[in-house]
This record gives structure tokens, C-alpha cells and sequence, in this order.
């Protein structure tokens, strides 16, 4: 159903005479023409946002020089890719990824099914306090973890020691176990996040009718409630899966000491760790990995191909919760250990150096809040958070916007186009961002110098619009599929218009969907690096450039006081995200 | 040096300072160059050190001075060489400066990506050891040494040569920077090879040394007692690990090092003050900045005036850097020797 439903005669605006004939043709004919205008203005959005860079990267994964520079077309590149070593990386990172994925999926499911559905206490607490690892930038918790885990004198294999009276090592994050536990820190809150508002949005009645047949409680958890958060769950998995094949930090810091190599850290040890970078090499294996992906997507389109997942429908539902007796502070000790263990453990960690001269030195002569006074001081720093601030909320709602209307086109209409439009859409999530960044840079750059984007703050912007798409996309795509299309027919055939229908049935039913979705993408701006080192001029300098400037400058101690800052945005986001889509829910 | 004599040396090296400036000054070309810099009034610098605070300090001396403001943009050495190349390719001029290792300085002046700077008053005080051309000019060296835990290194086990490390007891205790990558690992493989060889080489990495990338963290990995041993340690880094119990050491072999240049970018907006600025970097002030700081400078006279507990290691030998020429072989090397 489109724009096109106001040319049928049983319109109610028609039938009921309410404008001249002639001015309904003339809508009528704006309207044959808006869609098709509509869909390739779409497409031409897209096109530059994520096709563009992606066309320069394909140059330099045919060409044996960057552009700019004289050379020749070959596929040496690709060649190069086929060693037994390229194998071995691309074996470590699919399985890495594959374990961190499931091990994530299956707690994050709980976890939300715990928060959503269960009457355990504190749920609201334990909802934003589930969430927080995912908004801390992944070096500052690798630091925190690298105190805590590492074998010779982490605090967590001192305290095994002293407490069992032994000189064994109970755990080394510096291992396979280590990298999927840190990349698992990111990967449960993000999965829990697509997921939990999903559980909320579902009508109990269905569970209800499941038991009422004679099924049990794990039946119905398996049958129905999982089979009918297919959508939700496939999306999630494969944004978490490709992530996590895009997974830098985690594997630099914990795998490389130990001889584990990704896809990522080889691609940057092809561009910034020999003399002479390796683009062709580079996008090639990002390339490479890229089609790997995409077969994901196809697969998961074919797994949820002409299946309904309704769940939000015009016949009325009111969300309850299960209740669980004494078992609800077994589900409450669940989500306090996940939360003592991502949260309480690193966070804390973090908190107390904070406070000190040095990290993990806690000797009362080094006590200080020089790395407090040292943030509230630096010009550098404000600059930045004002910067990021802006692109954080222009890019976080200009990206939900596209992501709203890329997801209505290919999920609720049958508009010719829509498939490549999805697929556009998903283009930069498939491609690792260190290599991606490199498009940007080289698309940007050889724009007419009329057009002012590169050196500017709107390079930045583009980027992170590009970047964040994907998920706003997979976002509300999630939560449009799970509303009945009644409801969207019911408000035009009362003479809403599309729009109208658009915001005020969809948009305000996918309200939380859409919460979430913002938070996620601005809190993904608040930490992009790989785009935002090459994209950004004197002036328009991002946080998380300034982080890295201190982390190299030797000052881990002033970056973990920002990532605490961070963290008290978060908890200030989330809590009012949350009081917001309970204002929207009971409305419902 | 007595405070009294240590103050009249200073005083004495002020006045000559303030000599050379003032003869600079009275040079109607250089007077030229400082009036051109002050009209163009802004400076672009792009720089390869990251969040270094002796390298802001000596840009807010100069717009201070001169009143002209400077915009650095940092990012790694790379990530710097690449925007470089694309901007120039697609005919965009911003940068004036380029401050970078001279392995990537180098590759740079092959591709084209620099113009000659031309005379620059400063420049006939360079040390020997540092070449000087039309395009490079040497502005302050990175030396690398050990860094050893004081808690678990006792004064007498401590490593006196760079061969000490190939000694048993330093079996699975030493944390290295990644020798197979750019940096300062790749630096130390190519300096020990070529003085004492592959075996050398070999037989490090038969102790199993553990490499990381993370330089800062590694510093205070080894002060926390991870390690007691961590190789090759930037001396520039060793006045912010002050109340820590660590040590540099500087083997009696010497240091390696990697030298750090200015250049012009090609069709530099700010031609003038991109020279202004080389000389002002070059002045003893400045250099006494990145000296304190644990840098090697690169001009004469400037290491003797540095605090007495630093000097004896930046007097050192410097014992050699690596070439951009053999330095991707040698990367490859790296990779086999240590798997």
C-alpha cells in the first residue's frame, strides 16, 4: 500500500466529496509522480552515501596504486588473498565471531526476556545497568580488563590465589577465552537492546493461548515467543556476527600479543604497520569479507521470506508479565552477576585509577584529581564534545530518519527499487570501518572543491549518516514487521495520507524501536574513530580523535575520566529514553 | 655544574640566543620571510605525533611570538601521509607543514608530496649525525632504551648490554613492541640486526618475548609487575612514568632512534610561516622543550643544559635507525624469525 491508494474510488476524501475532482487529479498525478521521484531521490542518497565510497574502494582493489597516482588495472590484490595464512585469519575471525555471537545471543535473550517479560524486581534498574558496557569505548574496558585478567598480576588471579592458596592462573585474558569475552561485553548489551523492546511489544495473549493448549512454559518459550522474535533475533545475530568479524580492539589488544590474527588486524597491518601501505591488499580483504557477509543477508532474507511475525495488531493487547514467584530473585541474581561481572568489575576499575596518579596504582601519596581538573581545563576537549555533540544529534536523528523510511520502503511496500535500496542501505556495515574510512577520505576528497564537504564538519556528518544507517534500518525494520498492516489500512481508509499514516501509525507504534535505535546510533558516533582520524580538519576535531590523542600522548588515566563522563550520559539517555517509551507504551 | 655557574651558563646561552635572533633580524631577506609570515598570519601543520604536549607547547611559543596561529592536525603516521597524498592529488592545498619519522618523510619526498624550504638561518646548527637537505629539516630525534620494573630487577642483574637480554633468566620476562610492525619495535630488529646479526634475532626470540602495540600501556604493564623487563622503551616517556618504579637503561651499545622531520607540502598556502616556523623549532628554546623531555634534540649545545638525571642518557651513543629502503624486508624478516 502507497500513495497511490488515493486514485482508488472507494477513498473516503473522494467518496465523501470533501475537495473538487480536479484538485484530487492533480494529487493524484503529484502522487504518481513523488513515488517514483521519491524512490530515486532515496536511491540517490544512498547511492553517494554508502555506494560512493564503496565505488573508490573497488578502485583500489583493481588498481595496483591509490588514486592520484599512475598505475595499472590487475587483480593482484585478490590474488595475494589466497595463502594458507589469509585462510588460517579468516578462520580465526569467522570462529571467533561465530562463538562470541551465539555465547551473546543466548544471554542476551534471558536477559531481556528477564526484563521484559518476568516480574523480577529492579527491572527498570537492571535494564539501563545491562546496557551500560556497550557505550564505553572498547579500549578503556580492555585496560580495566587487562588489570583485572592478566595472568602474572591481575587482581582477579591475585585474589584466586590468596583465596585457594595456590600460584595457579584462574584466568588470562590474553587468549582465544579473553578476545570473545571482551567482544561479548559490546556484543550482549547491543543484541539486548534489538531484542528487549521487541519482548515488550509482544502480545501476551499469544503466549497465553500456547499454554492454554496444554504446551509447557519452555515449549512456549521456544514455539512461540523465539518464533515470533525471528525478525528481531536473525537482525540482531547478524549485525552482532558481522561485527564481529569487523572486531579490532578486542583482537589487538588480547589476541595479538598471543599470535591471534582477525581480518581487521591484519588489514591494518597492511595499511599502517609496514613502510609502503598495502591499499590494493587492503580493500581487497575487505572485499573478501564483505561477500562473506552478504551471503549472510541473503540468507537470513530467505529464512524469514513470506513469514508473518505480527505481534502489534488492531485487535488490542495489553502487555503483562509473567509472574515467577520465588524464582524472580533467581532471574534478579542473573542480571546482578552479568552486571557485577561487565559493569561493576571494568567500571569500576576504571573509576577508582581515575582517582590516582597511574592506573592500578593505589597508594594514598598518588591520590589526586589532577586527571578531573586536567579534562575541566582543556579547550581541546570542550571543542570536541561540542563538535560531537552536534553531529551526534544531527547524524543520530538524520540517520534514524533514513533508517525509518529506507525500512518502511523495504519492508512494508512492494515499490520496484526496494531491494537495492536495502541493499545500499546495508553496504557500510559490511565493509570493515578502517577500510571504509579510506573511502570517505578518497571520495570526499576528489569532489569539486565548490562542493564543501571535505575539511568540514559535513564530511564527518555524511560518514556517520553512512555508518549508522544499517542499524537504523534493521531497527525499525524489526519492529515495522511486528505491526499488523490493518492498522496502517485502518488509518487510510479514515483519509489519513501517507505521511500522516507514516507518523502517526508506524512511527508512534515503533516509537521505542526507533529510542533505541537513536541512542545506539549516537552513541556509535560518540565513538567512531576510523573515519573520524581521516575526516576530520583543524576545527573540527570529535571526541573520540581526542581520546586517542591522549591514549598515545601517555595519558590513559585523563580518557578514562571521559569514558566515565560518557557513562553518566548514557545513564541519563537511557533513563530518559526509558521513561519516555513508558509514557508511549501505556498510551498504546 | 654549580647553581651559580649552571645560571651563568644559561644566562650565557640566552645571550647568545637572543644574539642570533637579533643577527637573524637584522638579515633584510629573513626579515622578509618573518614580515611574509606575519601577513599570512595562520600556519597548518600536519603531524604525526599524537596528543604530544611538548609539541603544543612549542606551537603556542610560536604563536605567541609571532602571532601567528598554528593548526596541527594529528593523526599516525600513515593515516597523515595518506590525506597528504589525496589532498595534493586532488589539487587541495591546506597543509603548510609536515612533520613526520624520515622513513615516511622519505617515501613522501619520493612521491613528490614536498617543496625545497629554503634558507633557514637555524639550520647550520644541526648536529652533525643528522643530514640536512633543501627539503628535510631534522628537528628532534625519539631514542629507544630498556625500561626495566625496579622492584624486580635488582641494580646488579640489571641489563648492561643489549646482548644481556639473550641471557636465560629473561626467559618469558620481557615485554617487547611488536617487531613486526612500524614503530619502535621495527626499529630495534633492524638497529640489532644489523650490529649483531640474525642470531641475535634468534635467539631473542627463543625467550619468548611478548609483544604488544599499546606502548603507554605497556609502560605501566611493566611497572605494575606484568614484566619486568620492556623493550624498546621511548625515553621521551620516562618523565611521565616519574613515581613509578621503573628504570631506563641505556645499554653500552647505544640507542636506536628514529628521526623526526619537517618539511614544506607542495604549494604550501603559508610558505612563510611554514619557514618561520622550521627556524623557530630549530631555536635553542624549543629544542631544550622536547630535550627536558626526554627527546633527543637535534641542534649543538642544547643536551648539556638538561637536569642532570636525564643527561647521561641522552648523551648516549646513538647506535643507528632503520632505512625505508630495507625496511619492509626487514619487517618480513621479523615475521619469521619471531612467529
Amino acid at each position: 500500500m502507497g500513495w497511490a491508494a488515493l486514485e482508488r474510488p472507494s477513498d473516503p476524501l473522494a467518496v465523501a466529496g470533501v475537495e473538487p475532482a480536479d484538485t484530487l487529479a492533480t494529487r493524484a498525478r503529484l502522487s504518481r509522480l513523488g513515488r517514483p521521484a521519491g524512490i530515486v531521490l532515496l536511491l540517490l542518497l544512498l547511492a553517494f552515501l554508502s555506494l560512493y565510497p564503496m565505488v573508490m574502494l573497488l578502485y583500489g582493489s583493481l588498481h595496483s596504486t591509490p588514486p592520484g597516482i599512475s598505475g595499472e588495472f590487475n587483480l593482484d590484490g585478490y590474488a595475494g588473498l589466497l595463502t594458507a595464512q589469509n585462510l588460517q585469519i579468516l578462520g580465526n575471525t569467522v570462529g571467533i565471531s561465530l562463538v562470541k555471537t551465539i555465547l551473546s545471543m543466548v544471554l542476551a535473550i534471558l536477559l531481556a526476556w528477564i526484563v521484559a517479560r518476568t516480574d523480577t524486581p529492579a527491572r527498570g534498574t537492571l535494564e539501563v545497568l545491562i546496557t551500560l558496557p556497550f557505550f564505553l569505548p572498547p579500549i578503556l574496558t580492555a585496560t580495566a580488563w587487562a588489570m583485572l585478567g592478566n595472568a602474572q598480576v591481575g587482581t582477579i588471579n591475585l585474589v584466586w590465589r590468596w583465596l585457594a592458596g595456590t600460584d595457579s592462573t584462574l584466568i588470562d585474558v590474553y587468549s582465544y577465552g579473553g578476545v570473545i569475552w571482551h567482544m561479548m561485553q559490546y556484543s550482549t548489551p547491543f543484541i539486548f537492546l534489538f531484542v528487549v523492546d521487541a519482548f515488550r511489544a509482544m502480545d501476551p495473549s499469544l503466549e497465553e493461548s500456547s499454554r492454554m493448549s496444554g504446551a509447557t512454559r519452555w515449549q512456549t518459550f521456544r514455539r512461540v515467543t523465539l518464533a515470533l522474535m525471528l525478525p528481531v533475533t536473525t537482525s540482531a545475530f547478524i549485525l552482532s556476527f558481522i561485527r564481529g568479524m569487523e572486531g579490532f580492539e578486542s583482537a589487538v589488544f588480547f589476541g595479538t600479543p598471543v599470535n591471534i590474527n582477525v581480518i581487521t588486524t591484519q588489514i591494518y597491518n597492511l595499511i599502517t604497520q609496514q613502510a609502503q601501505p598495502d591499499y590494493q591488499t587492503a580493500t581487497s580483504l575487505g572485499f573478501a569479507a564483505m561477500m562473506l557477509m552478504f551471503l549472510l543477508l541473503v540468507l537470513q532474507s530467505r529464512l524469514l521470506r513470506k513469514r508473518s511475525f505480527t505481534t502489534v495488531t488492531g485487535k488490542g493487547y495489553s502487555p503483562n508479565v509473567i509472574r515467577l514467584g520465588w524464582m524472580r530473585w533467581l532471574t534478579f541474581s542473573v542480571c546482578i552477576a552479568f552486571f557485577v561481572a561487565t559493569v561493576a568489575l571494568p567500571i569500576g576499575q576504571l573509576l577508582l585509577s581515575s582517582f590516582f596518579q597511574f592506573f592500578g596504582f593505589y597508594q594514598l601519596d598518588m591520590l589526586t584529581l589532577d586527571h578531573y581538573r586536567s579534562i575541566w581545563t582543556n579547550d581541546e576537549f570542550w571543542t570536541a564534545l561540542g563538535n560531537t555533540m552536534l553531529l551526534g544529534v544531527a547524524g543520530a536523528t538524520a540517520t534514524m530518519a533514513l533508517g525509518g523510511i529506507v525500512a518502511y520502503v523495504t519492508t512494508r511496500t512492494t515499490w520496484f527499487g526496494r531491494r537495492l535500496i536495502d541493499l545500499l542501505a546495508w553496504l557500510p556495515w559490511m565493509m570493515p570501518g578502517m577500510v571504509l574510512g579510506i573511502g570517505f577520505l578518497w571520495g570526499f576528497a576528489i569532489l569539486p572543491h565548490a562542493v564543501p564537504i571535505y575539511g568540514t564538519l559535513w564530511a564527518l556528518l555524511l560518514a556517520y549518516v553512512a555508518l549508522g544507517t544499517p542499524v537504523a534500518v534493521r531497527m525499525t525494520s524489526s519492529a515495522y514487521q511486528q505491526i499488523a498492516r490493518d492498522l496502517e489500512e485502518c488509518s487510510r481508509v479514515h483519509g489519513a495520507g501517507w505521511w500522516q499514516t507514516f507518523g502517526r501509525v508506524l512511527v508512534a507504534l515503533a516509537w521505542p524501536a526507533f529510542a533505541v535505535g537513536w541512542v545506539l546510533v549516537f552513541f556509535g558516533i560518540m565513538r567512531e574513530l576510523s573515519a573520524s582520524i581521516l575526516l576530520y580538519a583543524p576545527g573540527t576535531q570529535v571526541l573520540s580523535v581526542v581520546m586517542l590523542k591522549m591514549w598515545a600522548g601517555g595519558k590513559p588515566e585523563d580518557v578514562s575520566v571521559i569514558g566515565l563522563l560518557m557513562l553518566v550520559l548514557v545513564l541519563v539517555f537511557r533513563w530518559l529514553q526509558l521513561r519516555f517509551i513508558k509514557t508511549r507504551i501505556s498510551t498504546l | 655544574m654549580t647553581p651559580i655557574s649552571r645560571k651563568t651558563f644559561l644566562a650565557l646561552a640566552a645571550g647568545f640566543a637572543a644574539a642570533r635572533t637579533a643577527a637573524a633580524q637584522d638579515d633584510p631577506e629573513w626579515q622578509k620571510v618573518v614580515d611574509g609570515a606575519k601577513k599570512e598570519g595562520k600556519l597548518t601543520i600536519y603531524t604525526a605525533t599524537l596528543g604530544s604536549r611538548y609539541h603544543k607547547a612549542v606551537f603556542q611559543a610560536f604563536e605567541k611570538k609571532y602571532g601567528i596561529s598554528v593548526e596541527p592536525l594529528e593523526a599516525r603516521a600513515s593515516e597523515v601521509r595518506e590525506r597528504v597524498r589525496i589532498e595534493q592529488a586532488a589539487g587541495r592545498f591546506v597543509g603548510d607543514i609536515h612533520h613526520n619519522g624520515a622513513t615516511t618523510t622519505w617515501l613522501m619526498l619520493r612521491d613528490g608530496n614536498f617543496q625545497p624550504h629554503g634558507p633557514i638561518p637555524n639550520l647550520k646548527n644541526i648536529e652533525t649525525t643528522y643530514e640536512v637537505d633543501d627539503t628535510r629539516v631534522p628537528c628532534e630525534v625519539i631514542s629507544y632504551c630498556l625500561l626495566v620494573n625496579r622492584n624486580q630487577v635488582k641494580p646488579a642483574d640489571e641489563p648492561k648490554s643489549w646482548q644481556d637480554l639473550l641471557d636465560p633468566k629473561w626467559a618469558g620476562k620481557i615485554l617487547s613492541d611488536d617487531m613486526r610492525a612500524l614503530g619502535g619495535g621495527a626499529v630495534f630488529f633492524v638497529v640489532m640486526y644489523d650490529k649483531f646479526g640474525k642470531t641475535f634475532h634468534e635467539k631473542l626470540a627463543a625467550q619468548k618475548p611478548v609483544f604488544s602495540r599499546d606502548i603507554a600501556n605497556s609502560e605501566r604493564r611493566t611497572a605494575r609487575g606484568e614484566y619486568p623487563l620492556y623493550i624498546p622503551f621511548s625515553l621521551q616517556d620516562l618523565s611521565q612514568l616519574k613515581s613509578l618504579p621503573v628504570k631506563a637503561i641505556v645499554p653500552t651499545e647505544g640507542r636506536p632512534y628514529i628521526l623526526f622531520q619537517l618539511s614544506m607540502l607542495k604549494n604550501a598556502p603559508h610558505p612563510n610561516a611554514a619557514r618561520l616556523f622550521m627556524n623557530f623549532y630549530l631555536e635553542p628554546e624549543q629544542q631544550l622543550v622536547f630535550a627536558n623531555a626526554g627527546y633527543n634534540p637535534t641542534i649543538k649545545g642544547v643536551v648539556e643544559k638538561v637536569p642532570e638525571d636525564l643527561r647521561p642518557l641522552l648523551a648516549t651513543k646513538a647506535m643507528g635507525t632503520t632505512t625505508p629502503e630495507k625496511q619492509d624486508a626487514m619487517l618480513a624478516l621479523a615475521k619469521d624469525i619471531y612467529k
